[in-house]
C-alpha cells in the first residue's frame, strides 16, 4: 500500500505497441534516473552528467527523449518485446498492461531475505485496436501521437509534485537505492512487469506467498 | 615580409579535459537513510504491531505469554494421552490390590502403568495416534508462527527505543493516545507513510481497525446472520468465536477472499456490473469452507472441549459462583462497538458498565424458582452441617464412601441455590439502571426505554451480556453448528454482501480501502432521527442504524482531542457540545438563582476551581434542581434524563472521585485562584464547547496523572454526551412522551430514609481526605436538601420553562416527574455499593 500508483492508459493498433511503450517507458526513466554517482572520501560526491538524445517513432507522429544509454535502451526494449509477443500470443482481445516499478531494498535480519519495497508503479493498460484500411491508420498515426503527447505532459507534471522520493544513498546503500549495473547512467531500481488481460487474480507464486504469510501472521 | 604587431595572441589552453568526478565542480552529500523506519511497507500489520506490542505491556511479558501458550498445547495433550492410557484406574479406585512388601499405602506412582506397557497402548490405539499426529501438526504451525511473530516484534520492539524513544519498561506508562501522538510527530522526520507529509489519528485507527470496522458495520446492518428464531428458545443470538473466525477467513484474508491484500478490495468487486457473477463465486467459496468445517468438526471439537475442561475445571471447583456470572457476548461487543475504537476502548468502557449490568439482570428473579431454591438450600444445609459437625467430632467420618463427594456436591448445590435468592437491601430501579448502563455502553434499541421492567427487555439485554456457562457452551457447540450457519444461512447472502463491499468501501488516500461508515461522515451515513436531520443526504440504506455514526463521530472527537475532523463534522460536534452545555448551565442557574446558600458556596467555588458542565452534573445538584423543576412541570425531559443518568454516574462510576480528585488537586495545593495552573484548567474545564480545549488542558498539565484523569474525564463526557443523544431521539422519534412508571412497593417507602443516611455517610470518607472536595460536596448535598424541602418556585426556572416550551412534547409530565422521583434512591443505593472502592482510591 506505501507507494503511490499512477494508472496511463492509451489505445493503439498492434505495430505501434512496441514504440508507444518505449515511448512512455522511457520519458518516465528519464526523469527517473540521474548520472553516476562519484563518491569521494569524506562522504561526498559527484554526479556525472547524463546525455539525451531524440528518437522519431516509425508508425506514430511522435517523437521522444530518452537518456542516451544503449545499455538502459537494449534492457527496456527487451521488455516491451516480449510484452508485445505475449500480447500476439495471447489472441484474445488484446488487453494488456505493462508496469514500472521503482522500489527500494531494505536489508532484512537473517531468517529473511532482502525485502523489496515499491515506492511507486506506473501501470500503462494497453489496449489493442484494428483498423480496416490505410486511411483510417492514417489518422490513428496522428491521434497516437497527440495523446502520448499529452501523457508525457502527464507524466512530468506527476513528477513535479514534491513527492516521496528515497533519500539519497551513502556508498554502502547505493545498490539498495539505485541500479548501479549500468555503465553510464543510474536508474532508480526499476522492474517491469507485464499481463496480458486482467486475468484473475496475480500470478501464482504471489498468492502463495501471501497464503503463507497470511497464515503466519493470523 | 612585414611583421605585424598586433595585440592578438593566441590563447594558452588553460584547461584540459579531466576525466569526470576529479573536477570539484558540484559535490553532493549523501543525507542516508538515517533510520530504518522510512517508508514501511505494510502499514496495516506494521501499526497493529505497535498496537498489539503496547497492549501486552511490552516484548517481554508478550514473549513469555506466546511460550506458555505453546507449553500449555503441549500440556493438555500429553496429559490426556497420558490419562487415557498410562493410569491403572483399577488401582486408583481400590478395586484392585497393591502387593506392597512395604507398607499398605498405596502411592500416586503405584497407579502409574509401565512406561513399556504404556507405550504399547498408545501404539495400538488408533484414535490416540490420529490425535497426536493432528496436535503435532497444529502444534509446529503455532512454533513457526511464534518465531515470525517474534522476529516481527522485535523490529517493532527497535521501533519504540529508536524511534519512538520508549523503552519497554516505561511502557506501561504510557497510554496509547500518548504513543499514537509520538507516531505522528515522528512521521514528519521520518516518512513512515509515503503518500502524505502528516498523518491524522484516523489515519492510524483505520488501518488498526480496517476489518473491524466492516464488521461492526456489517453487525449494525444485520448481514450476518447472526440471529436466528428458534422453535423453542425464541430469538437467539449465535455468534462465537470459531464463527467470526470463518466470516474472517471468507471475507478478509482466506484464499480467494473478497480482498486482495490488507488495504485493498479486488477490483472486480468494485465494480457493479457481474455482481450476480461474483455473489455465485462467493456463494461457492463459502460452500467449500463450510464443508471443509464439517470434515475438520471432529478435531476442533474434541479441541474445544479438552481445551474447556482444561481452562474451567479448576475454576468451577474454586469458585462454582462464576458459571452464574456473565460476561458480555461476542455479539454484543460487535453491537456496542464503535466505528474506530480500539479493543482497550471497547473493553474499558464495558467494564465500566459490567457492575450495573449484572445488577439489572439480577433484578429479575422469578419469585417461583426464589421460593424453590431457598427450600432446597435449607435442606441441603441442614444436612451439610449434620455432617460437618460428625466430621469435625470424629474426622473418621470423611474415610466412610461418599461422605467427602456428598459434602463438596451439598457445598456446590447451596452455592448456586443461594444465586437465585436475592438480596434483602436491593432496591428494584430497572429503568435508572438502563440509564446507567446507557451511559457506559452508548447503544441501545429504542423500545428498551421505558419497557426496562419488561422480561423482553431483560432477555435481549442478556443477548448481549450473557452466561458465562451460556458463553462457554456457545463455543463448545460451535464447531458443530458453524458449518450449517455458513452452508444455509451466510450462503443465502451473498449477493447483499457483495452489495455491500461495492458500496460501502472508499479508497481513502494515504490509507487504501476503508469502510465508508468507519470515516463516520454525517452527511453520507447520518440518521435524521439522531440530530442530522437537514444535514444527512443518505438514503435509508446508506444510514447506520442506531446512531452509531452519530455517537462514533462524538466518540472519536471526544477520546482523539487533537483530531481535526472535516468541516461538516467539527459543525456537527460543536453544535451537539454547545446544546449540552446549554441545557446544564440552564439547569444549574436555576439553583443559584434561587436558593442564596447555593449561590455563596458556588461563588466561591468558581472562584477557586471552575467546573465543566461534567463536574456541575457529576456534582448532583441539576438532577436534584430538575426533579424538583420537574415537580412544577416545567422541565425540558432532556435535561432531567440526562442529569439523572449523570447523578447515578456520579454514584456508580469511579470517574466522579477522580474528577473530584483533580478538582480539588490544584486549590488544595495551589490556593491561590490566579496560579496558571489553574488558570490552564480553566479552559479545560470551563464553559467550553469544543474539544481542543481538552488538549489544550492536556498541553498545560504535564504528567501521567493528568493524562489519566483526561481519558476518564474523555469516558465520562463521552457518557453525558451519549445519554443526552439518545435523550434527544428518544424526543424526536415519538411524539408524545408515554413512559411506563413502575416500581416496587417497597422502594417507595424505603427511599426517603435511605436517602438520608447515604447522604450522610457520602461525605464521610472524602472529608476525611480532601477537605476541599468535602465541602463542596456537603455544599452540594446541602442546597440539594435545601431545595427539597423549600422547593418554591424561581423566576429563571420560569424563564427557562418559557424557553423551553414549544420544544417539549405534549403529556406525559407528570409520569416523566413522578418516574425520575421514584428513582432516585437508586444512585444513593449504587453509592452504597460504591463507597469502599472510593476510599481506596482516594
Amino acid at each position: 500500500m506505501n507507494c503511490r500508483s499512477e494508472v496511463l492508459e492509451v489505445s493503439v493498433e498492434g505495430r505501434q505497441v512496441d514504440e508507444a511503450m518505449l515511448a512512455v517507458l522511457h520519458t518516465i526513466l528519464l526523469q527517473r534516473s540521474t548520472g553516476k554517482f562519484h563518491y569521494k572520501k569524506e562522504g561526498t560526491y559527484s554526479i556525472g552528467t547524463v546525455g539525451t538524445q531524440d528518437v522519431d517513432c516509425d508508425f506514430i507522429d511522435f517523437t521522444f527523449v530518452r537518456v542516451s544509454s544503449d545499455e538502459l535502451d537494449r534492457v527496456i526494449r527487451k521488455a516491451v518485446a516480449e510484452f508485445k509477443d505475449a500480447l500476439g500470443n495471447s489472441g484474445s482481445d488484446g488487453m494488456g498492461q505493462i508496469s514500472l516499478e521503482f522500489y527500494q531494498k531494505k536489508k532484512s535480519r537473517w531468517p529473511f531475505s532482502d525485502e523489496c519495497i515499491p515506492w511507486e508503479v506506473w501501470s500503462i493498460k494497453v489496449n489493442v485496436v484494428n483498423l480496416a484500411n490505410e486511411q483510417e491508420r492514417q489518422i490513428c498515426r496522428e491521434k497516437v501521437g497527440e495523446k502520448l503527447g499529452e501523457k508525457v505532459i502527464n507524466i512530468v507534471e506527476v513528477i513535479n509534485r514534491h513527492d516521496y522520493l528515497p533519500k539519497m544513498p551513502t556508498q554502502s546503500e547505493v545498490d539498495n537505492v539505485f541500479d548501479t549495473s549500468l555503465k553510464d547512467v543510474q536508474p532508480y531500481l526499476y522492474k517491469i512487469t507485464y499481463q496480458i488481460t486482467d486475468s484473475l487474480g496475480t500470478s501464482v507464486s504471489t498468492t502463495m506467498r501471501r497464503l503463507i504469510k497470511d497464515t503466519l501472521a493470523l | 615580409m612585414a611583421h605585424f604587431d598586433t595585440e592578438y595572441q593566441r590563447l594558452e589552453a588553460s584547461y584540459s579535459d579531466s576525466p569526470p568526478g576529479e573536477e570539484n565542480l558540484l559535490v553532493h552529500v549523501p543525507e542516508g537513510s538515517k533510520s530504518p523506519w522510512h517508508h514501511i511497507e505494510n502499514l496495516d500489520l506494521f501499526f497493529q504491531r505497535v498496537y498489539n506490542l503496547h497492549q501486552k505491556n511490552g516484548f517481554t511479558c508478550m514473549l513469555l505469554g506466546e511460550i506458555f501458550e505453546l507449553v500449555q498445547l503441549v500440556f493438555v495433550v500429553a496429559f490426556t494421552v497420558f490419562l487415557a492410557n498410562c493410569v491403572d484406574y483399577d488401582i486408583l479406585f481400590a478395586n484392585k490390590f497393591v502387593n506392597h512388601t512395604d507398607s499398605s499405602k498405596v502411592t500416586l506412582p503405584d497407579a502409574f502403568l509401565p512406561v513399556d506397557v504404556c507405550s504399547a497402548r498408545i501404539r495400538d490405539n488408533v484414535f490416540a495416534i490420529f490425535i497426536l499426529i493432528i496436535s503435532g501438526v497444529f502444534w509446529l504451525h503455532r512454533l513457526i508462527k511464534f518465531i515470525y511473530n517474534i522476529c516481527c516484534y522485535w523490529e517493532i520492539r527497535s521501533f519504540y527505543n529508536n524511534a519512538l524513544k520508549m523503552s519497554m519498561t516505561d511502557l506501561s506508562y504510557f497510554t496509547w493516545q500518548e504513543v499514537q501522538g509520538r507516531i505522528i510527530e515522528i512521521q514528519k522526520e521520518h516518512q513512515i507513510c509515503i503518500h502524505k507529509k502528516e498523518l491524522s489519528e484516523l489515519d492510524i485507527y483505520h488501518r488498526i481497525l480496517r476489518f473491524k470496522n466492516y464488521m461492526v458495520a456489517m453487525v449494525n446492518k444485520s448481514l450476518l446472520p447472526v440471529r436466528f428464531r428458534l422453535p423453542l428458545l425464541g430469538d437467539s443470538v449465535f455468534y462465537t468465536r470459531g464463527l467470526k473466525y470463518n466470516f474472517e477467513l471468507i471475507f478478509f484474508w482466506g484464499p480467494g477472499s473478497l480482498f486482495e491484500n490488507e488495504w485493498s478490495l479486488k477490483p472486480e468487486y468494485k465494480r457493479g456490473g457481474n455482481r450476480l457473477e461474483l455473489a455465485d463465486r462467493l456463494s461457492s467459496r463459502i460452500l467449500w469452507i463450510g464443508i471443509a468445517n464439517l470434515l475438520l468438526c471432529p478435531v476442533i471439537l474434541i479441541w474445544q472441549i479438552l481445551y474447556a475442561f482444561f481452562s474451567y475445571t479448576e475454576v468451577i471447583k474454586r469458585e462454582p459462583g462464576s458459571l452464574g456470572a456473565r460476561c458480555w457476548s461476542l455479539y454484543g461487543r460487535f453491537y456496542l462497538r464503535h466505528f474506530n475504537e480500539l479493543d482497550h476502548e471497547l473493553m474499558s468502557r464495558l467494564s465500566k458498565g459490567y457492575k450495573a449490568s449484572s445488577k439489572y439482570m439480577n433484578c429479575f428473579m422469578s419469585p417461583l424458582l426464589t421460593v424453590v431454591a431457598k427450600n432446597v438450600a435449607f435442606f441441603a444445609g441442614s444436612i451439610l452441617a449434620v455432617l460437618i459437625a460428625l466430621t469435625i467430632y470424629d474426622e473418621d467420618v470423611l474415610a466412610v464412601e461418599h461422605v467427602l463427594s456428598s459434602i463438596t456436591l451439598l457445598g456446590i448445590c447451596i452455592t448456586v441455590c443461594r444465586s437465585f435468592i436475592p438480596d434483602k437491601h436491593m432496591v428494584f430501579c430497572p429503568e435508572q439502571l438502563l440509564k446507567v448502563i446507557l451511559a457506559h455502553i452508548h447503544y441501545m434499541p429504542d423500545h428498551w426505554q421505558g419497557n426496562a421492567h419488561r422480561y423482553e427487555t431483560r432477555d435481549e439485554f442478556s443477548q448481549l451480556f450473557q452466561y458465562k456457562a451460556v458463553f462457554i457452551l456457545e463455543e463448545l457447540l460451535s464447531p458443530v453448528v458453524t458449518p450449517f450457519i455458513l452452508i444455509f444461512c451466510l450462503r443465502r447472502k451473498s449477493l447483499e454482501i457483495i452489495d455491500f463491499f461495492r458500496n460501502f468501501t472508499v479508497d481513502v488516500v494515504g490509507v487504501g480501502d476503508t469502510c465508508s461508515f468507519a470515516q463516520m461522515d454525517v452527511r453520507q451515513h447520518g440518521h435524521p432521527a439522531w440530530m442530522s436531520a437537514g444535514k444527512t443526504e443518505a438514503s435509508i440504506y446508506q444510514q447506520a442504524e442506531d446512531g452509531k455514526t452519530e455517537l462514533s463521530l462524538m466518540h472519536f472527537a471526544i477520546t482523539n482531542p487533537h483530531w481535526q475532523p472535516p468541516r461538516e463534522s467539527t459543525h456537527f460536534i460543536s453544535l451537539l457540545k454547545e446544546k449540552v452545555h446549554r441545557e446544564a448551565a440552564a439547569g444549574q442557574q436555576g439553583i443559584i438563582a434561587e436558593n442564596p446558600a447555593f449561590t455563596s458556596t458556588h461563588s466561591l467555588q468558581s472562584d477557586s476551581e471552575p467546573r465543566s458542565l461534567i463536574a456541575n452534573l457529576l456534582m448532583g445538584p441539576p438532577s436534584l434542581a430538575s426533579l424538583h423543576m420537574g415537580r412544577e412541570g416545567t422541565i425540558n425531559p432532556v435535561s432531567i434524563g440526562v442529569s439523572e443518568g449523570a447523578s447515578a454516574l456520579r454514584s456508580l462510576s469511579p470517574v466522579s472521585t477522580s474528577l473530584h480528585l483533580r478538582g480539588s488537586y490544584p486549590s488544595a495545593r495551589l490556593p491561590r485562584p490566579d496560579h496558571p495552573a489553574v488558570v490552564a484548567g480553566r479552559p479545560m474545564t470551563g464553559s467550553s464547547t469544543d474539544a481542543r480545549t481538552i488538549s489544550s488542558g492536556s498541553s498545560a498539565w504535564e504528567g501521567q496523572l493528568t493524562s489519566m484523569v483526561l481519558s476518564e474525564y474523555a469516558s465520562t463526557e463521552m457518557s453525558i454526551h451519549a445519554l443526552y443523544m439518545h435523550e434527544m431521539h428518544k424526543q424526536q422519534s415519538r411524539g408524545e412522551v408515554s413512559r411506563h412508571t413502575w416500581h416496587r412497593q417497597e422502594s417507595d417507602e424505603s427511599s426517603e430514609s435511605v436517602n438520608e443516611d447515604i447522604e450522610a455517610a457520602r461525605t464521610f470518607p472524602r472529608s476525611s481526605t480532601f477537605p476541599t472536595t468535602s465541602h463542596q460536596a456537603g455544599a452540594a448535598q446541602q442546597s440539594g436538601s435545601q431545595r427539597r424541602w423549600g422547593g418554591t418556585s424561581d423566576p429563571v426556572s420560569g424563564s427557562f420553562r418559557a424557553q423551553r416550551t414549544p420544544r417539549m412534547p405534549m403529556g406525559g409530565w407528570s409520569e416523566e416527574n413522578q418516574m425520575s422521583r421514584h428513582h432516585d434512591p437508586v444512585p444513593e443505593e449504587g453509592s452504597e455499593d460504591e463507597l469502599p472502592p472510593h476510599i481506596h482510591k482516594v
